[in-house]
């Protein structure tokens, strides 16, 4: 059984230690925003926050999270207005949308210990998360935008 | 049905309501609009309180105002689940925030893209193409009939009437009714009114079309809440990870599963024609099931032949040998004649190996097939509404209206989910029937990989012939490539003459004005699956054209763009497109270290062209790409923003695949793996893009492909520009530019 804290609640998952966190939160906890693109740390669609550090959850077992705060991208914000949403539907960044979440989780990181980030800062942040449609440039005009509201 | 779980998402209402009426006709009216007509629902709605009239397939108005538009494709990031609804709203004249879309989601005819058959078929750029002028034409009709209905209402006539969104104005008098209001006392009358092409709104005058309104599925892609194939959660459902045979056409010779059936968690092992399946409670059960199989594998197909280098040269060898000839995909004059007759004929022959998709949610599907084995309701991602039903009817043996399935949005396409077999989804057909629940199958990133359906290999030999004034009169474009639409959906292969778009698209050079013309497809041997890829075969037919034409304009010692005005001086849409990308990158102006390459290579019927600007290490062969500039002509643009945002993705995808992805097959097994051996561009290696969209007074084409067509070919002219060797194999890998330069 792990305990940890998923979106600020209490959640017990009766799952076997080495599930990667990725699964429990998708599967047995059915929070699937976050997403599995390659299930090896190179994709970055998959990341979450553990206690505020965005991290790959395809390679986090969950036997590692136990007592510990988990955000995905369902917990960002109460009523999906954090600046980073709302700068990514200003800047129509997405296109299949499949990336995105692990694109703002990993923005999201970036913004709350830089508030104010260079272009270069952003990009050698982001590039840890890939996109197949080709969105990088949106993706770093958003997360401009949304510094100068943080 | 009776099991059956539905998804909030895309409810089936609107097929209950085309279907499960009694009494439904479909009439085609003289402008060719079809309308649904319920015979029973005139005669027996009352003349007043009517809470919804639908005056044809495409849109049907509430009392309460809302307007509910049918979208027939898929959203896969192209935004044409906001371009088609607001075509229609426009029309129609209606509030947009009143304008809800459902997907169709099942399959009709009706519905369906005349490009393809009149199947559900979302590809080829070919959305907006196709419904532009059937949504155009399904809003003026819905509009006209409330003007109709207000002005017998009032008793006034039709042309004192005028519309703002959502509302019909008298102004003579001042009074107003909105489409709500005016839908409770309407009925639908007996022949609807036709629409001509004279009260279609002209370009230019439109309300929503041309100003970037707000693509609709942006928000739920930025808060978790868009649900994909993958994300489907049906209860009591089961999943199962399949090992898959290496090796096309091989199955399981003899399975040990005793390790796998000790996984805790694990139910069941379903032996597949081509792999073997771990059913578990949970995913991850499944999976190290999966590992702890120990299968032997049959050892007998064709397939283990296939190695991607020699399959290449027996392609060559087709290619270069004239004596084969091939189904004509153009001809024009008579180029036998001009090549016999030219004064001097030059050859290059191009390479490119197979490409691989790589959208980010692998592939998955979601089933639960009844007892009988002989119904099924089906979750997944795709492409093609139409195929992935049919194929699973077919697969069941079983008919099309036993098959409910659930579009969902699809996490990158690019031609990947348009087979008419879809592996996935008879993989979570054939578990499902053989464990009696709904069963979950989700693939691997390897898996995607290693049963990838990839852009096919091709050898591509270009020949053109000079008259003795230096004038290009012959241009013969052989392709040496594999029947790939046969594999891809048979009955399509069935009804195209042998002729294949999915391998030839790009090679009739139309933009270019050359007397005596021939691309001619030479079929050779399958190597590996195969499917369209995104910008189709253009991204291959237009490397080796373009390539081609910068070898021309450096044999006759002219400048590539001069060269490139010279051929289509009579068509003043390319002639816009080079200008003005020319302009852009600052064509003329020398270079210090870097270098530029240039393409004008559309996509059917759109424009474009694209200028590469590049350095090249000449110790390690690395391309370093510093600029790229897309010019765009996909004629009357809906929405030039996000236009602009498809031809930037364009530019990545293309210049990724272009430089470095690569798929190797030795012995009918793909080498690569996963995103490390395959990498796609990550965000610090992309070059500073600029993009244009012109919109024209022309039809709106698409623009979701068309820079895939012009990113290789502006790069290894680039690489010519900057080295003076021509790199003729794609991908253009620092291996290859470095033997290039060294040989």
């Amino acid at each position: 059984m792990a305990s940890f804290s998923l979106n600020g609640q209490a959640v017990e998952v009766d799952a076997d230690p080495r599930t990667p966190l990725l699964w429990v939160v998708r599967e047995h906890l059915k929070q699937t925003g976050t997403k599995f693109g390659c299930g090896v740390g190179q994709c970055g669609a998959c990341t979450v926050h553990i206690d505020g550090a965005s991290t790959y959850s395809c390679l986090t077992p969950v036997s590692a999270v136990e007592g510990r705060e988990i955000t995905t991208i369902e917990g960002l914000s109460p009523d999906s207005d954090h600046p980073l949403q709302r700068a990514w539907v200003e800047e129509e960044v997405s296109q299949c949308g499949y990336c995105q979440p692990g694109q703002i989780m990993r923005a999201a990181d970036l913004l709350a210990s830089n508030p104010d980030p260079t272009r270069d800062e952003i990009v050698t942040h982001m590039s840890t998360i890939l996109c197949r449609c080709g969105t990088y440039n949106r993706i770093i005009r958003a997360i401009e935008r949304a510094a100068q509201e943080v | 049905m009776n099991r059956k779980y539905s998804s909030d998402r895309f409810s089936p209402n609107r097929r209950e309501f085309l279907h499960g009426v009694g009494g439904l006709t479909l009439a085609v009216g003289s402008s060719g609009l079809i309308s649904a007509c319920t015979t029973e629902r005139q005669s027996s709605a009352p003349a007043a309180g009517s809470t919804e009239i639908t005056p044809n397939i495409w849109v049907t108005l509430g009392a309460d105002d809302t307007v509910t538009v049918q979208y027939p494709a898929t959203e896969m990031g192209q935004g044409s689940s906001t371009a088609l609804p607001l075509i229609l709203a426009d029309e129609l004249d209606a509030d947009w925030d009143k304008v809800r879309v459902e997907t169709v989601g099942f399959h009709d005819e009706a519905y369906g893209n005349p490009f393809f058959q009149n199947m559900l078929y979302t590809a080829g750029s070919l959305t907006v193409q196709a419904y532009f002028d059937p949504l155009r034409r399904a809003g003026a009709q819905a509009r006209k009939l409330l003007l109709q209905s207000a002005a017998l209402h009032w008793d006034v006539q039709v042309g004192e009437l005028v519309t703002e969104p959502s509302v019909v104005v008298h102004p003579a008098s001042g009074r107003r009714l909105g489409y709500g209001e005016i839908v409770a006392f309407t009925d639908l009358p007996e022949t609807l009114p036709e629409v001509g092409d004279e009260e279609l709104k002209p370009f230019g005058s439109h309300r929503y079309l041309g100003r970037d309104m707000p693509r609709r599925d942006m928000p739920a892609k930025s808060d978790g809440s868009a649900e994909f194939g993958i994300d489907v959660q049906v209860p009591g459902m089961a999943y199962a990870s399949v090992l898959r045979a290496p090796v096309e056409d091989e199955g399981p010779r003899s399975i040990d599963d005793a390790a796998a059936r000790a996984v805790e968690g694990v139910t069941d092992i379903v032996p597949l024609p081509w792999g073997v399946a771990v059913v578990a409670e949970t995913y991850e059960a499944s999976k190290w099931g999966r590992e702890a199989l120990n299968v032997t594998w049959s050892e007998s197909s064709r397939f283990r032949e296939a190695n991607t280098e020699s399959d290449m040269e027996a392609y060559v060898g087709q290619a270069e040998d004239l004596a084969q000839t091939g189904t004509a995909w153009r001809a024009a004059g008579d180029l036998d004649a001009a090549m016999d007759g030219a004064a001097e004929i030059i050859e290059a022959t191009y390479r490119s190996d197979p490409a691989y998709h790589a959208q980010m949610e692998p592939m998955n599907a979601t089933a639960y097939v009844t007892e009988d084995g002989k119904a099924a309701e089906i979750w997944v991602s795709t492409q093609t509404q139409s195929l992935s039903i049919l194929g699973a009817a077919e697969f069941l043996e079983t008919t099309p209206d036993k098959i409910t399935l659930h579009p969902m949005y699809i996490g990158g396409g690019f031609g990947r989910r348009t087979l008419r077999r879809q592996r996935y989804v008879e993989d979570a057909l054939l578990i499902s029937n053989a464990v009696g629940r709904p069963v979950k199958v989700i693939w691997t990133r390897e898996d995607d990989v290693k049963d990838g359906a990839f852009r096919n290999a091709a050898a591509q030999c270009l020949r053109a012939g000079f008259d003795a004034d230096g004038n290009l009169v012959g241009w013969h474009h052989r392709v040496a490539a594999p029947k790939v639409l046969e594999y891809m959906n048979p009955p399509r292969w069935e009804v195209s003459g042998g002729r294949d778009v999915i391998a030839m698209l790009g090679s009739e050079s139309s933009r270019y004005d050359i007397p005596n013309f021939r691309a001619e497809h030479i079929i050779t041997e399958r190597c590996s699956r195969v499917c369209a890829w995104r910008g189709v075969a253009t991204s291959y037919t237009k490397f080796a054209a373009e390539s081609f034409v910068d070898e021309l304009a450096a044999a006759r010692n002219i400048d590539p763009l001069e060269f490139r005005m010279q051929l289509c001086h009579d068509n003043p849409r390319a002639l816009t497109v080079l200008e003005t990308v020319a302009e852009m990158a600052d064509w003329p102006r020398p270079r210090e270290g870097t270098a530029l390459g240039l393409a004008l290579a559309g996509y059917s019927s759109t424009f474009a062209g694209g200028i590469a600007e590049i350095s090249v290490d000449e110790s390690s062969g690395v391309i370093d790409v510093h600029n790229f500039w897309l010019v765009a002509d996909a004629g009357y643009l809906l929405q030039p923003g996000n236009s602009e945002a498809q031809l930037e993705g364009n530019v990545v995808f293309g210049i990724s695949s272009a430089l470095r992805e690569q798929i190797d097959i030795a012995g009918g097994q793909v080498q690569q793996n996963n995103y490390y051996d395959h990498p796609v561009m990550r965000m610090h290696e992309i070059p500073n893009i600029e993009v244009r969209a012109i919109s024209t007074n022309n039809p709106p084409t698409g623009i979701g492909e068309v820079g895939l067509s012009s990113t290789a070919a502006a790069l290894a002219n680039a690489v010519f520009a900057a080295t003076g060797v021509r790199v003729r194999h794609m991908p253009l890998t620092p291996l290859r530019v470095l033997a290039a330069i060294n040989a």
